[in-house]
């Protein structure tokens, strides 16, 4: 798993710069480290191989990472589930392996948050059911980069911007007093780097979901990453959604479910928390927010 | 001064990129087709720069720059006087002046989220 992180940061001495922006780097690969689903000593992994056994002492950071894993549960209605594990192991996007219907009906049955449970005082997570897995990979880059952000103001930096592939965290403004600008990946095209918007981002966080992201083609049919927890199949309501947040790990959490939820139903809750977002459906029309409106500069108006 | 360093972490899989922007606009002296001096704009400061006929002398004061003496036959460039952007240039001495601000983004975007 491949992740770039940058950290560009405004500063009048790169000595101060260069040491922010270590540290900066150190909290997300310390966070990285922690809710590495891959990583069998992660505390994730932990929590993972004991489900249905027992609870598991965590870090305050994984407490904070999971309970608000839950509260974006709640608020799509489960279309964002972390414990979507189990199914999304079925499919192999490397090898273009699709599982069988009947291994999907069979591990979606793993599939619920309310089976997650944190313990807050005691610091713990029990996963209630034998097999149960957290796959952090819907909320764990947004919330590094948001992280990584507050570590650079801790070390004095006063305007800066984390890009964790593509979870990103503004704050301040640039040399010449304008803000971080923002693209968002045209969904249609081929290229990482082609933008079909730009935005403002000032002291914001914003995560985009996308089905160009990890996907494989089968009999014409496109299978991407953003299962959903309740068909156990890719969602195919959306190209991309893209939430804009103050809290980093929220805006990663939302773009998922969001996207899973469908340009109404998402666009409803989106309303409903007044979160600001943009959603391009399967079609390719545009759905925003209405504060974001006006502040979107699209590339080429249709 | 841009400083761009790629550091690989293998073992992780995460590759890391850091970019330091100056906070404020720099002053470019190139000299003979080279750089010679990058200064900070808001520091008053006179600087001499080699250049193929000889020295010229590059003033920077209250956010203005001007070449204040040169070896050329035409002083063409010491009559540009006192600029506050773009630059100034001493043609036959080869010495380029250039007020630079942070870079402008040609892209139109820091970042892309995806």
């Amino acid at each position: 798993m491949d992740t770039l992180v940058t950290i560009t940061v405004v500063s009048r001495s790169s000595s101060d710069a260069d040491e922010a922006i270590d540290k900066g780097f150190h909290e997300i690969e310390r966070l990285e480290k922690a809710a590495n689903f891959y990583s069998p000593d992660s505390e994730i992994s932990q929590i993972n191989t004991h489900a249905g056994i027992s609870a598991i002492k965590v870090s305050s950071d994984i407490i904070d990472l999971l309970t608000k894993a839950r509260y974006v549960s709640e608020k799509t209605d489960g279309a964002f589930d972390p414990t979507i594990g189990p199914v999304i192991a079925l499919y192999d996007f490397h090898k273009k392996i699709k599982p069988v219907d009947a291994a999907i009906r069979k591990n979606l049955s793993l599939v619920n948050y309310h089976d997650m449970v944190i313990n807050r005082d005691q610091s713990t997570v029990f996963l209630r059911k034998k097999g149960m897995l957290i796959d952090p990979g819907g909320i764990m880059k947004g919330y590094a980069a948001g992280r990584a952000a507050e570590v650079l103001k801790k070390h004095g930096i006063g305007s800066g911007i984390v890009a964790v592939a593509g979870d990103i965290r503004a704050f301040g403004q640039k040399p010449d007093g304008s803000p971080w600008r923002v693209g968002i990946r045209d969904p249609g095209a081929q290229e990482q780097d082609k933008v079909m918007a730009t935005l403002e981002l000032r002291d914001m966080s914003i995560s985009t979901s996308g089905d160009y992201e990890r996907f494989f083609i089968l009999n014409g049919r496109r299978f991407h990453h953003l299962i959903s927890p309740k068909t156990g199949y890719p969602a195919e309501e959306c190209q991309s959604a893209s939430i804009i947040t103050t809290d980093g790990a929220l805006s990663d959490a939302f773009a998922t479910g969001i996207f899973i939820l469908g340009p109404e139903k998402g666009m409803k809750v989106l309303e409903e928390i007044g979160l600001e977002g943009i959603i391009i459906d399967r079609k390719g029309s545009l759905h925003t927010t209405p504060g974001i409106r006006g502040r979107l500069e699209l590339k080429n108006p249709a | 001064m841009f400083f761009l360093l790629l550091i690989i972490l293998s073992l992780s899989g995460i590759f890391f990129i850091k970019e330091i922007l100056p906070e404020s606009q720099t002053v470019l002296i190139d000299a003979d087709g080279k750089p010679a001096y990058v200064l900070p704009f808001n520091e008053d400061k006179t600087v001499s720069v080699e250049g193929s006929e000889g020295k010229t002398i590059v003033e920077i004061r209250g956010k203005k720059v001007r070449i204040m003496d040169s070896p050329c036959r035409n002083k063409i460039c010491i009559r540009q006087g006192w600029v506050e952007t773009g630059g100034v240039v001493c043609l036959p001495n080869r010495v380029v002046v250039t007020i630079r601000g942070h870079e402008d983004n040609d892209r139109g975007f820091d970042a892309v989220t995806r």
